[in-house]
């Protein structure tokens, strides 16, 4: 018996000794980023990256829910094998009160290229005066919309919300259903969507977010307004099951003609719009998202490229995201892949870029530029608590879409947790 | 006597009806994700009688392509010798806790009920804590221990119950015929305890195979397993249905014929091969 333990733990030892890692001599810089056609292109480029400077650049690319948790894991657990990560900005904000990033100020304002990265992006990760990221994408919601379905009715694009009603009311049938929208509940789900039409009837998270006034503000006339419309929507117009779609089956649904209308973000309308992955792309037009009594608020979601305070290699990793942002290597990624998001302005000067996205659809690149005009920087507030409230308020949404409460209950809901959550009692 | 009643009839075709509706009703997820993997990119949520001919195999070729391949011996590797460790360490564990005269027996046996027990989300943050200073976040050994908190306590359990059902006189006329206990051990207790032996491997290659949770926190782009991979086909705006569809398969595939091939060693274990 002895024996055979004694056995069993030079065995294991003898493997854990075989398997441990090797460590490279030369300087490396880890990154590690969520899939999306920017961080996919960007890791096809990694050679390049260890050709201009010397430093090799381990990119790993993984799903956003891996993502989460590895990161919250390595930030808690103070581990040091993340150089460069990927920085969402609606997540940099608890990132930077929880200590997670280190200001990038000294290194913006070393970069060569910093001018040519678009000032709003830019400034959306600017909090009390310090840079804590760098972006390369920034994503808008549109509206795409079924021209011959409109043809047919005899009908035009809807500027508005009401008008979207009627459109919808006249074009419904069992067979293709006149929009899609996210109902799943989120922050990044139902509460990239729905702001869009609660800012269109003059809605608010806040009282006075601009003026510093965090007071909930949910449960408003306006809201409510805002919110019986995507009740209206999802629950008489949208496919069946509409009231737990997320991006994907919208993306689904628009390719596969069970959908006339969709309103999602760039990088979703640019597959409903791309030939080579819907056979209605020739039928399908590009708007802006309807507005309202409040005008328009197409939805913006802005992502880029941070260093955790733990990181062991924060020059390097410096270095990494200057070169990841460069007009070159965005560039080459725009062209490579299916990214039309990206903050490098120069980029959208290349007349091969020009050429391209023109291919997959005329209006694209100057639908995504309006609705970038368009938007406000803080359509999801840029706030620490964020995620936990854009959760909560996504959750009541969701509740009085199903049916499970009435809109009234729902908003009143949201309002309670999101004081709940912010200590407001 | 063959009843031809009219009564036995419409109870054995009801019979009948229940069992293929359960069988469909099982079948129906392995024959829509089989039918996902062959499916063109813009046909995937197509029914298929709507475009028959919207198949490829390029879904199959895509994922050949990709990590996922690395992702799938990685999961063997760390599986198959978190499995080989615990059987080496629990088989004897399993026969001392048996045949052994143990004072503490009782609370052994709550001890490795609580290991089985235990939510794994628990001990998550000291678990990683510990593994980045050990310097074991991203290597084979750190995720085969990891393995084995699953592994040899339920090895050693199952292996428990096999051989307490094995009469110990046969382990004493190995000994009075000058076996030591080791080779009583070795020669005498497994092979009669064989079907538990073969039972206990299996559930724990599988238990280790399927883990999801441990190899999300330990793993990093070197040693990613299987279950984690496949997570990464969905991104920020899309899902590939097809590819978590083909790797899908991929991961159940080398199960089947380890299932078929140990199908009648589990059932023998589970209802108790030797009998005293």
């Amino acid at each position: 018996m002895k024996h055979l333990f004694t056995t069993a733990l030079v065995a294991s030892m003898a493997l854990g000794a075989s398997f441990a890692p090797v460590h490279a001599q030369t300087e490396e810089v880890n990154v590690v980023l969520f899939g999306m056609p920017y961080t996919n292109g960007l890791q096809d480029l990694a050679d390049q990256f260890e050709e201009d400077t010397g430093i090799r650049a381990n990119i790993e690319v993984i799903g956003q829910d891996v993502f989460e948790n590895r990161i919250t894991l390595t930030f808690t657990g103070g581990s040091d094998d993340i150089d460069v990560v990927h920085a969402p900005v609606i997540q940099v904000q608890r990132w930077i009160q929880a200590g997670w990033l280190q200001p990038m100020t000294e290194y913006v304002a070393a970069m060569p290229g910093a001018d040519d990265i678009l000032a709003g992006p830019l400034n959306a990760y600017v909090v009390d005066g310090e840079n804590w990221a760098v972006p390369f994408m920034a994503g808008a919601g549109l509206m795409t919309y079924r021209q011959d379905v409109l043809d047919e009715a005899g009908l035009a694009v809807p500027e508005t919300w009401e008008e979207m009603l009627e459109v919808a009311a006249a074009i419904h049938t069992d067979d293709r259903a006149a929009i899609g929208l996210r109902a799943v509940p989120g922050q990044g789900f139902n509460m990239f969507i729905f702001p869009m039409i609660m800012r269109a009837y003059g809605g608010n998270f806040f009282a006075d977010y601009e003026g510093g006034d965090l007071t909930p503000a949910i449960n408003s006339p306006e809201n409510l307004e805002a919110l019986n419309v995507y009740i209206e929507l999802i629950n008489e117009y949208a496919p069946q099951g509409a009231g737990n779609f997320n991006f994907a089956e919208v993306l689904a649904a628009a390719q596969n003609d069970q959908i006339a209308f969709a309103v999602e973000g760039t990088g979703v309308v640019s597959r409903i719009v791309d030939p080579d992955l819907s056979q209605y792309a020739g039928v399908t037009g590009i708007a802006l998202p309807p507005g309202g009594p409040a005008g328009r608020s197409p939805a913006i979601a802005v992502h880029g490229l941070g260093i955790p305070t733990s990181a062991a290699n924060p020059d390097a990793a410096a270095r990494f995201i200057e070169w990841a942002v460069s007009v070159d290597t965005v560039t080459q990624i725009a062209l490579n892949e299916a990214f039309p998001d990206f903050t490098t302005g120069p980029v959208a000067d290349n007349p091969e870029v020009i050429a391209k996205y023109a291919d997959v659809h005329p209006d694209f690149l100057a639908m995504r530029v309006q609705a970038l005009d368009l938007a406000i920087g803080h359509y999801r507030p840029l706030i620490p608590d964020w995620p936990s409230l854009g959760q909560a308020v996504g959750e009541n949404i969701n509740a009085a879409v199903n049916g499970l409460m009435s809109p009234e209950d729902a908003l009143e809901a949201a309002e309670q947790e999101m004081r709940d959550i912010l200590g407001l009692y | 006597m063959i009843d031809n009643s009219s009564a036995f009839r419409v109870k054995k075709a009801l019979g009948l009806f229940m069992m293929f509706s359960l069988l469909a009703f099982a079948a129906m997820p392995t024959l829509w994700v089989l039918i996902l993997s062959i499916r063109e990119q813009s046909a995937v949520f197509q029914p298929i009688w709507e475009s028959p001919l919207a198949v490829t195999l390029e879904n199959f070729l895509s994922i050949g392509r990709s990590d996922f391949p690395r992702a799938l011996l990685n999961s063997f590797i760390t599986a198959g010798t978190a499995t080989v460790l615990a059987m080496i360490v629990g088989v004897p564990a399993g026969f001392a806790l048996a045949k052994a005269r143990l004072s503490g027996k009782f609370i052994a046996s709550w001890i490795l009920l609580l290991l089985r027990m235990a939510p794994p989300v628990g001990f998550v943050i000291p678990l990683f804590i510990t593994y980045v200073n050990a310097g074991l976040i991203d290597t084979y050994t750190g995720l085969i221990f990891a393995y084995m908190t699953l592994t040899l306590p339920l090895i050693t359990w199952s292996m428990w119950n096999s051989f307490s059902q094995i009469p110990d006189e046969l382990i004493e006329a190995a000994i009075m015929d000058g076996a030591s206990l080791t080779k009583a051990f070795a020669l005498v207790a497994v092979p009669a305890a064989r079907p538990g032996v073969v039972a206990a491997a299996i559930l724990g290659f599988l238990v280790a195979w399927n883990d999801f949770f441990f190899a999300l926190i330990i793993t990093r782009s070197s040693t990613t397993t299987a279950p984690v991979a496949v997570m990464n086909f969905i991104s920020y705006d899309s899902v590939d249905w097809a590819s978590i569809a083909v790797a899908s398969i991929a991961l159940t595939l080398p199960i089947l014929p380890l299932m078929a091939i140990a199908n009648r060693y589990i059932v023998q274990s589970l209802s108790g091969a030797v009998k005293g």
